[in-house]
C-alpha cells in the first residue's frame, strides 16, 4: 500500500507491539511514539505514510495532535484508534479530521482493512463504477457484467459498490454496517451476511461470483472474476 | 400549557362554590331567626305594655267593666296596630270584631280577620279574667310578614352570589397555583426527558411554593450529582475495562500463530467468549447513552414510511435466513419528531429479536398507522408471544423470555424501550392472538404526505 512508515502513537506497550508486529507481518514498516509529544516530532520530522493515533495519550490528547496536524496541513490519513466508542466520541473523532474510527478492543483483520481503506481513500470515486467487465449504473439501481444486467435493492448497490471501490481489499463487517447502514450499533443478527448472500445470489444468477469471504476477517470482490 | 386541560381544577372550583353557598345560606337562616327573635321580643313588649294599660291595677277587673274601660280607650275603633277582643268562657265574643280561634292564655301566633276579607298573621297575648272570660290583644306582625315576603328573593340572590363569588374565587385560586405548578411540570417534563441540567424557576414565588421549589431544586441538584458519577463510571468501566480486553485479544491472536491444531480451537474460543462480552458491554453502554438523553444527533421531523420500508429491506433476508418471513402491512404516512440513528436501531432491535427469539415458519408483519396523535408502528408475529406475566419482566436489561440460553445481549427490548421513552413515546407488548405484536406510539407530527 504504502513504502513510507506507519505511525503508531499507542501509549500501552502490549498493544502498540502487537500492532506494530502486525504491521511488520503485512509488510509495513512502522514508527512507535509512546507520547503525544513524541509523535508530534516523528510526524514533523519525516513523512508517515499513514497514523494510527491512539485518543488517550499521558500527555497530549490525540484529538488535539490530530488537530494540531490538520492545522498545520498535514494530510496524511489517520485512523484513531480509542477506548470511547460511544456515538458522539466517534463523530469527535472524525470532525477533529480522523479518516476513520476504531473503537477498542479490535480485530487485527479489521485495522489492516481500514488502514487499506483510508490509504487509498481518495482513490476510487466516481458515479458509474466499473471492475472488470462488471459495471453499476447507479440512476438505475442495476449491475452489468458486459450487456446482461440485473435489478439490485438499495442494500445490494451500495454493498456492491463499497466492495468495488475497494476491489481486491479486505472489506470488514462493521465496514459494511457502518457505510452501507450507517448503522453506529452492532446489530444482533447477521445483517451483513444475509444481505450478503442475497447479493452474491444475484451477481451468480448474472454469471459472476466474484465475492469471496475470508473467514474472521470480512469480504473481498476478486477483479480477476469480474470477467475478463 | 398543561393546566389548561385540568379538568380537576374546574371541580375543585365547583366543589369551593357549593361549600360557599352552603356557608352563606347556614349564615342566613341564622341571622333569619335572629331578626325573628328580636322582632318578636319587641312586640311582646309592647303587648304587655297594651295589657298593663288595661287591667289597670286596683282598677275593678269584671268583663263588664274591661268591655266599658275598652270602649273608652278605643272608641271602638281599632286606632292602632293592636286589636283588642273581649271573649266569654264559652268562646262568644262579648266585645270586638275581629275573626279568629280562641288563642290559649298567654302568648301565641294567631291568624285572624277584621273586616278585610284576608286572613293576617299575628302575635297574641291572652289574659283570663276572674269570671273566666278572656281578653285577647293583638297585633299584626308586619315586620314577620314582610321578613317572609322578602325572604324567598332574598335567599337566592345570597345563593347565586355565594355560588358565583365562591367558584370564581376558587377557580382564580386555582388557576393561579396551577400556573406555578405548569412550572414545575415544565421542568420535571424536562427532567424525565433527561435534561437534568433544569431547575424549577422560583422567580415571584414564597411561602410553601418557595419553600416547595427549593426543596425540589435540591432533590434535583442531588440527582443530577448521583447520574453524573454514574455516567463517569460507565465511562470510565469503558476506558478501563475495554483496554485489558483489547490486550487479551491481541494475546490471544498473538499466540494463535505459535500453536497447535487443539490449541487453536481453544484460543479461537476463548476469543469468541472475549467478543460476546464485548457486544454485552456495548449495548449497555449503548443503553446508558440513550437513557441519559444525551445522544449528540439533533431530533428532526422523520417520515416513518421509508424508515420502515429501509429497515425492512435490510431485515427481510435476515429473517428468511432464519427460516421465517417479513411482510409489509398498511404503511400510512406519517411524520414524528425522532432521531433516525436510534428509530433504525428500534426497528433493527425488533426485527433481530423475531429472527432470534421465533421459531421458523413464523411470519411477521410491520404496519404503520394513526390514532389520534399518535403515530404506531405495528410488529406482529403469530409465534408463541410472551405471556402476559412475563411482559413486563423482559423489558428489563438481561431478561429474555422462558429460554435464557438464547443469543443476544439481553438488552434488545430494554434499549428499544429507551428509545421510545427518547422519544417521548411508549413501547407496549400485546397479545396477538396467537403471537406477539409489539407496538410504538409515538407522539405525531404531522399525517400524511409531508414536503421534508
Amino acid at each position: 500500500m504504502t513504502q513510507k512508515p506507519v505511525l503508531v502513537v499507542e501509549d500501552d506497550p502490549i498493544i502498540a507491539g502487537v500492532i506494530c508486529r502486525n504491521l511488520a507481518a503485512w509488510g509495513h514498516p512502522s514508527l512507535h511514539a509512546l507520547t503525544g509529544r513524541e509523535a508530534l516530532a516523528l510526524e514533523r520530522e519525516g513523512a508517515v505514510g499513514a497514523i494510527i493515533l491512539d485518543r488517550m495519550l499521558p500527555d497530549i490528547g490525540g484529538i488535539e495532535i490530530l488537530s494540531q496536524w490538520r492545522a498545520s496541513g498535514c494530510n496524511t490519513p489517520v485512523l484513531m484508534l480509542s477506548a470511547l466508542g460511544s456515538v458522539q466520541d466517534r463523530v469527535e473523532g472524525l470532525k477533529a479530521g480522523a479518516d476513520d474510527y476504531l473503537t477498542k478492543p479490535f480485530d487485527d483483520a479489521e485495522l489492516e482493512a481500514r488502514l487499506a481503506a483510508i490509504c487509498r481513500r481518495n482513490q476510487r470515486k466516481g458515479d458509474d463504477l466499473a471492475v472488470g467487465r462488471l459495471r453499476l449504473d447507479n440512476a438505475a439501481h442495476r449491475a452489468f457484467l458486459g450487456d446482461a444486467g440485473i435489478d439490485l435493492n438499495r442494500k445490494q448497490f451500495s454493498m456492491l459498490a463499497y466492495l468495488m471501490r475497494h476491489a481486491d481489499r479486505v472489506v470488514t463487517r462493521a465496514m459494511l454496517l457502518e457505510n452501507v447502514w450507517g448503522y453506529a450499533f452492532d446489530p444482533a443478527t447477521n445483517i451483513v451476511e444475509s444481505n450478503l448472500s442475497r447479493l452474491r445470489g444475484r451477481l451468480q444468477a448474472l454469471g459472476c461470483d466474484a465475492v469471496e469471504t475470508l473467514r474472521g476477517e470480512g469480504y473481498v470482490l476478486r477483479s480477476a472474476k469480474c470477467g475478463a | 400549557m398543561t393546566f389548561l386541560a385540568q379538568p380537576r381544577i374546574g371541580r375543585l372550583a365547583g366543589q369551593f362554590g357549593l361549600a360557599f353557598a352552603l356557608a352563606m345560606a347556614g349564615a342566613g337562616a341564622l341571622l333569619y331567626w335572629q331578626a325573628r327573635a328580636q322582632i318578636d321580643d319587641e312586640v311582646e313588649t309592647s303587648l304587655r305594655r297594651e295589657q298593663a294599660r288595661i287591667l289597670v291595677p286596683g282598677a275593678p277587673q269584671d268583663t263588664a267593666s274591661i268591655a266599658r274601660r275598652l270602649s273608652a280607650l278605643t272608641g271602638g275603633r281599632v286606632i292602632s296596630d293592636k286589636g283588642h277582643m273581649l271573649l266569654a268562657a264559652d268562646g262568644r265574643t262579648i266585645w270586638g270584631r275581629i275573626e279568629m280561634a280562641p288563642p290559649p292564655p298567654g302568648f301565641a301566633d294567631v291568624s285572624f280577620r277584621d273586616g278585610r276579607p284576608d286572613w293576617r298573621e299575628g302575635h297574641a297575648l291572652t289574659a283570663r279574667l276572674s269570671d273566666g272570660a278572656r281578653l285577647v290583644i293583638i297585633e299584626h306582625s308586619e315586620a314577620v310578614e314582610n321578613i317572609h315576603a322578602m325572604l324567598p328573593r332574598t335567599a337566592l340572590i345570597l345563593v347565586i352570589i355565594s355560588i358565583v363569588v365562591g367558584s370564581g374565587a376558587a377557580w382564580l385560586f386555582s388557576a393561579l397555583i396551577a400556573q406555578r405548578l405548569a412550572r414545575t411540570m415544565a421542568a420535571a417534563d424536562a427532567l424525565a426527558r433527561g435534561d437534568l441540567s433544569q431547575r424549577i424557576p422560583d422567580a415571584g414565588l414564597d411561602g410553601v411554593f418557595a419553600q416547595q421549589v427549593a426543596g425540589l431544586n435540591r432533590m434535583i441538584e442531588r440527582m443530577a450529582d448521583m447520574v453524573h458519577s454514574q455516567r463517569q463510571f460507565a465511562s470510565h468501566l469503558a476506558h478501563d475495562l475495554r483496554t485489558p480486553l483489547t490486550r487479551l485479544r491481541a494475546l490471544l491472536q498473538a499466540d494463535m500463530a505459535h500453536t497447535d491444531e487443539a490449541g487453536r480451537q481453544l484460543l479461537d474460543r476463548a476469543e469468541r467468549e472475549c467478543r460476546s462480552i464485548i457486544a454485552i458491554f456495548d449495548a449497555l453502554l449503548r443503553l446508558s447513552e440513550i437513557e441519559a438523553g444525551r445522544h449528540p444527533t439533533a431530533m428532526a421531523p422523520l417520515p416513518l414510511a421509508p424508515i420502515i420500508e429501509d429497515v425492512a429491506e435490510t431485515m427481510e433476508p435476515v429473517i428468511a435466513d432464519a427460516g421465517s418471513r417479513l411482510e409489509m402491512g398498511t404503511l400510512f404516512p406519517a411524520t414524528v419528531r425522532g432521531d433516525v440513528g436510534l428509530v433504525h436501531q428500534l426497528l433493527v432491535n425488533l426485527l433481530d429479536n423475531v429472527a432470534l427469539h421465533t421459531p421458523a415458519q413464523t411470519c411477521a408483519t410491520i404496519g404503520l398507522s394513526i390514532a389520534g396523535d399518535e403515530a404506531i408502528i405495528t410488529i406482529a408475529d403469530n409465534g408463541p408471544g410472551i405471556a402476559e406475566a412475563q411482559r413486563d419482566r423482559v423489558m428489563q436489561p438481561f431478561e429474555r423470555g422462558t429460554a435464557s440460553n438464547r443469543p443476544g445481549s439481553g438488552l434488545g427490548l430494554a434499549i428499544a424501550d429507551a428509545i421510545m421513552r427518547f422519544h417521548d413515546g411508549s413501547l407496549e407488548l400485546a397479545d396477538n392472538g396467537p403471537g406477539l405484536a409489539v407496538r410504538l406510539r409515538f407522539p405525531l407530527l404531522t399525517a400524511g404526505m409531508t414536503t421534508f
